[in-house]
């Protein structure tokens, strides 16, 4: 099986609980609080991973060390790229 | 830093809104700090709307920067 076919039946299986639970499609009749904190469920999942992957980014970013040559050379690659492309013709 | 700040408050917010308060008590006085449940998945879904236009915004326009004019026979 194909990585996007085992992600894919992953991501099935816990839809279909989710709609279950969501929907009461069993005729469980979950209490209202467990109601009410399931329909949401998926986005907050996405929030939260978004929210992971924002601060995870933001604290690598404010966390990396300076390299002060490296930056001097990347600087200098990018004044050059920029003349090249310009003369090539696009436009910033 | 402030990212991480501002990533952890939004987290925090967001998961005090959408697990915590059903398990509170409709008279307690926390509930006055949130909106109405249908705002929490609202919200996301116009701020992912936003980021998609956003981003295809962006390319379009650099792309239409850089079209080519049509050379005549």
């Amino acid at each position: 099986m194909t990585k996007l076919m085992e992600w894919l039946s992953g991501l099935t299986v816990l839809g279909v609980l989710w709609a279950t639970v969501t929907f009461d499609l069993l005729g469980l009749d979950p209490p209202e609080a467990v109601l009410q904190v399931s329909w949401p469920l998926p986005v907050f999942l996405l929030v939260a991973l978004g929210c992971f992957s924002l601060g995870t980014v933001g604290y690598r970013v404010a966390t990396f060390n300076d390299c002060q040559t490296a930056a001097a050379e990347l600087q200098e690659q990018i004044r050059e790229a920029k003349t090249e492309l310009q003369r090539k013709g696009l436009r910033f | 830093m402030g990212l991480v700040g501002f990533s952890l408050l939004l987290f925090i917010y967001y998961t005090l809104w959408v697990i915590v308060l059903p398990f509170v008590d409709s008279d307690h006085v926390i509930h006055g700090y949130f909106l109405p449940r249908e705002y929490s998945v609202i919200l996301p879904g116009i701020a992912a709307l936003l980021l998609v236009l956003f981003v295809g915004t962006f390319i379009a326009v650099v792309m239409w920067k850089n079209r080519k004019p049509k050379k005549t026979q």
